[in-house]
């Protein structure tokens, strides 16, 4: 806004300027807004509306109140789907997080060749929550897949990763973690953001590898780590394509990669019943929301803002 | 560069976390924003599209483009666009163009669904179309589509569920074809362990039932009960879905059936990448019409067997008719005449009839039957046999599923997963089983 004043003021007609230039910027703004009133906002409006009813997509929707939201408490899938959805976000983020921050760690040391490394690491997060890798997912982690070929060279006999229940989640969570490049292509940014003075000054007054990493390195990166954390928390939470793709849409082995999302969208559209659908969807909204809530109260005593 | 003081990062960084997150939050709720379905309804000069939606393999859909192809020559002015894929993610996709108002104009229906979409007024009453011929049909074909007084869904041919066996195993492992009018379980069991322990690993005797609700209808049918009632209720009890887990698990230990794993794997496999298809398994549950598409997925000449029964008795083995699939008309289709033109050809003329053969099931219009009869492929001669065979032992026809009933598949494949991995003894499966099948009813 201050650039366009700046204009409006070069040209000498201030008042009348001013508004025109609040046109131009809304003009400007028009696309995005467009798209925010028509596929966001009027869909989220819609789905609100639709959480009160009984709505079986064919006939009008029929008001009933709460009764979606009171149905929840009793429905023993969907408090399986919010098991199965908690295990993968406090599992896969720290994890994934983890793995990035170290990697990072490793990659500004400047290592040769680091701009290669840096795309390779972070392909699999353009590819990972693609179809198309979690159909290599089902044939990697199959009873004939590539992990089980390469465990029988050395004489282990592996079994179907995904069509086990009590390990098909986990391989929903590797497949997270694996996407740890784009949380890590943001360390390396905030990593380039620490003065290189205070390395030296400590590196002067003894300090360790060690200890620079957690006297410096950890506490001026915990803005970046923040960002992420919640960043991937979110992700996590609407996590869909993968466990959608490597169950073949049901959720399945015995509703052990039901996310959340999945069941919403069972409901939704397997079953015709999108009333509940959307009251699961603005449920969902409210863990999040509550989840972030709670990262930004808490970060308030571990983040260090050095401002 | 690094820089060596830095002052307002902190804030930015404070205020792109809030940002980024406002807008991660808002996507939450709004999930997955309309594609825009072009509706080409409407074409120039005239011209009518017709869009025309089926599940299948492979075989199918170039069955099935051929007659489209034949039926065009014959009306210039219509054009007809297949939208296909297979049976998992068929329905999904079409409750979705139905709920956006863009449904097919004539839609392949299956049972498990009729109710579902009639009910609920998305289907157009085919005894109020005219121009709709059904005078060559028997009266129990058309029946199956038929409810409230009106008919929703036109029989696109008749099966049966039954064992497929591949006999090329059997031959290697050496074991005899069993007499399937008199086998029982026992000997169903006894054959495919004898299968699983001679073939070496190579393949196991047979797939499990309860990947499907077929088997267990069978299975209620020769104890006297039925999956569903005719006034649309559960009519199975649970002891009789204990017993039919029981019967399962002692297939599981007497190594009849693959691991619990590979099972569950296969349960929403394609039909030309299933254990059955790629000579994993020496016999399978599988529904007659697919004999075609399986033995070429297969590439070799599989066989149909009855299922086995509780007396020993092909009569009393609970085996029935079934409407394979059907086909409807959207109510919402702006062109009813062209579609039920189409429908017509599909179900009345001889040539389509020469075309599609038995690969729906054997043709329930008894002229176009006998027409097709004698051109049909090995495959497709031997399951429209198979369905005459059966014939003159079939008991009363099975009642159709209620509105609800569809996602019947999906909860006995779960139920039936956590019993093979020994997660859910069969009695609490089978009363979790029902109350969950109950809640689904409407």
């Amino acid at each position: 806004m201050s650039a366009l004043g700046e204009l409006g003021s070069l040209r000498g007609k201030k008042p009348v300027g001013q508004k025109k230039d609040n046109l131009a910027g809304y003009l400007f703004l028009a696309p995005w807004l467009l798209g925010l009133f028509l596929i966001t906002i009027g869909p989220m409006v819609a789905s609100l509306y639709l959480s009160f009813t009984d709505y079986n997509l064919i006939q009008a929707p029929k008001w009933i109140g709460l009764e979606n939201f009171s149905r929840m408490l009793s429905d023993e899938r969907l408090h399986n789907s919010l098991r199965v959805t908690f295990t993968y976000v406090f599992v896969s983020v720290p994890l994934q997080l983890t793995i990035a921050l170290l990697l990072a760690v490793v990659l500004d040391r400047g290592v040769r060749g680091m701009a290669f490394y840096r795309s390779v690491f972070y392909l699999p997060s353009l590819l990972g929550s693609s179809v198309a890798i979690a159909i290599l997912w089902r044939q990697v982690f199959g009873t004939t897949g590539l992990l089980n070929q390469v465990l029988d060279v050395i004489g282990i006999h592996g079994k179907g990763w995904i069509s086990d229940p009590s390990t098909a989640l986990g391989t929903l969570v590797v497949l997270n973690v694996w996407t740890f490049g784009s949380p890590m292509v943001i360390f390396l940014a905030g990593l380039r953001q620490i003065p290189t003075m205070y390395y030296e000054a400590a590196s002067v007054d003894g300090a360790g590898v060690l200890r620079r990493f957690v006297s410096i390195t950890l506490p001026l990166l915990t803005p970046i780590i923040f960002f992420n954390l919640v960043l991937q928390i979110i992700h996590a939470f609407q996590s869909f394509t993968q466990a959608f793709v490597v169950s073949g849409g049901s959720g399945g082995p015995s509703d052990s990669t039901m996310f959340f999302t999945l069941y919403l969208y069972d409901r939704g559209f397997g079953n015709f019943d999108m009333g509940y659908a959307s009251a699961m969807a603005w449920f969902l909204l409210v863990i999040i929301g509550v989840f972030t809530a709670a990262n930004f109260f808490a970060s308030k005593y571990w983040v260090f803002y050095d401002d | 560069m690094r820089p060596h003081i830095r002052r307002t990062a902190g804030r930015r960084l404070r205020a792109l976390a809030a940002m980024a997150v406002a807008t991660t939050l808002l996507a939450a709720s709004a999930c997955g924003g309309d594609s825009g379905g072009g509706g080409s309804s409407a074409g120039g000069g005239g011209d009518v599209t017709l869009r025309f939606t089926w599940w299948g393999g492979d075989t199918r859909t170039k069955l099935t483009q051929q007659a489209i192809d034949a039926f065009q020559k014959d009306h210039p002015n219509i054009k007809i666009k297949g939208e296909f894929g297979e049976w998992s993610g068929y329905w999904d996709k079409l409750a979705t163009k139905v709920a956006a108002n863009d449904a097919p104009d004539i839609i392949q229906m299956d049972e498990k669904y009729l109710r579902e979409y009639a009910d609920r007024g998305a289907l157009q009453d085919l005894k109020k179309s005219e121009g709709l011929d059904t005078g060559k049909f028997e009266d129990d074909t058309l029946k199956a589509g038929e409810f409230d007084g009106g008919l929703y869904g036109l029989n696109a041919g008749i099966n049966s569920f039954a064992i497929v066996a591949n006999p090329a195993l059997f031959k290697a492992a050496g074991v005899a074809m069993p007499d399937d009018t008199t086998w029982t379980w026992d000997d169903y069991t006894r054959i495919a362990a004898e299968l699983t322990t001679k073939l070496n690993g190579k393949a196991f005797g047979t797939g499990a039932p309860g990947t499907n609700e077929a088997a267990l209808n069978l299975w209620a049918r020769q104890h006297g009960e039925s999956l569903w009632t005719q006034d649309g209720k559960v009519g199975v009890s649970p002891e009789q879905v204990t017993a039919f887990y029981q019967q399962v698990l002692k297939m599981r230990d007497a190594k009849a059936i693959p691991s619990a794993e590979a099972i569950s794997q296969d349960m929403n496999a394609a039909l030309d990448q299933s254990a059955m298809a790629t000579g994993k398994l020496a016999m399978n549950w599988m529904w007659s019409n697919q004999l075609n598409a399986m033995s070429k997925a297969a590439g070799t000449e599989l066989k149909l067997l009855r299922v086995p029964s509780v007396e020993g008795k092909a009569s009393a083995n609970g085996s029935y008719y079934k409407g394979s699939m059907f086909w409807s008309i959207s109510s919402r289709s702006k062109h009813q005449k062209e579609a039920v033109e189409f429908v017509n050809f599909l179900a009345n003329n001889t040539a389509a009839g020469n075309i599609l053969l038995a690969e729906r099931g054997v043709p329930p219009n008894t002229e176009i039957r006998s027409a097709v009869t004698p051109k049909l492929q090995p495959a497709d001669a031997a399951s429209a046999k198979f369905i005459q065979d059966i014939g003159k032992e079939l008991g009363d026809p099975s009642p159709a599923p209620p509105v609800g009933g569809g996602q019947v598949e999906k909860i006995i494949q779960r139920y039936t997963t956590e019993v093979l991995f020994g997660r859910q003894t069969p009695d609490a499966a089978a009363k979790a089983f029902l109350d969950e099948v109950n809640g689904e009813l409407k």
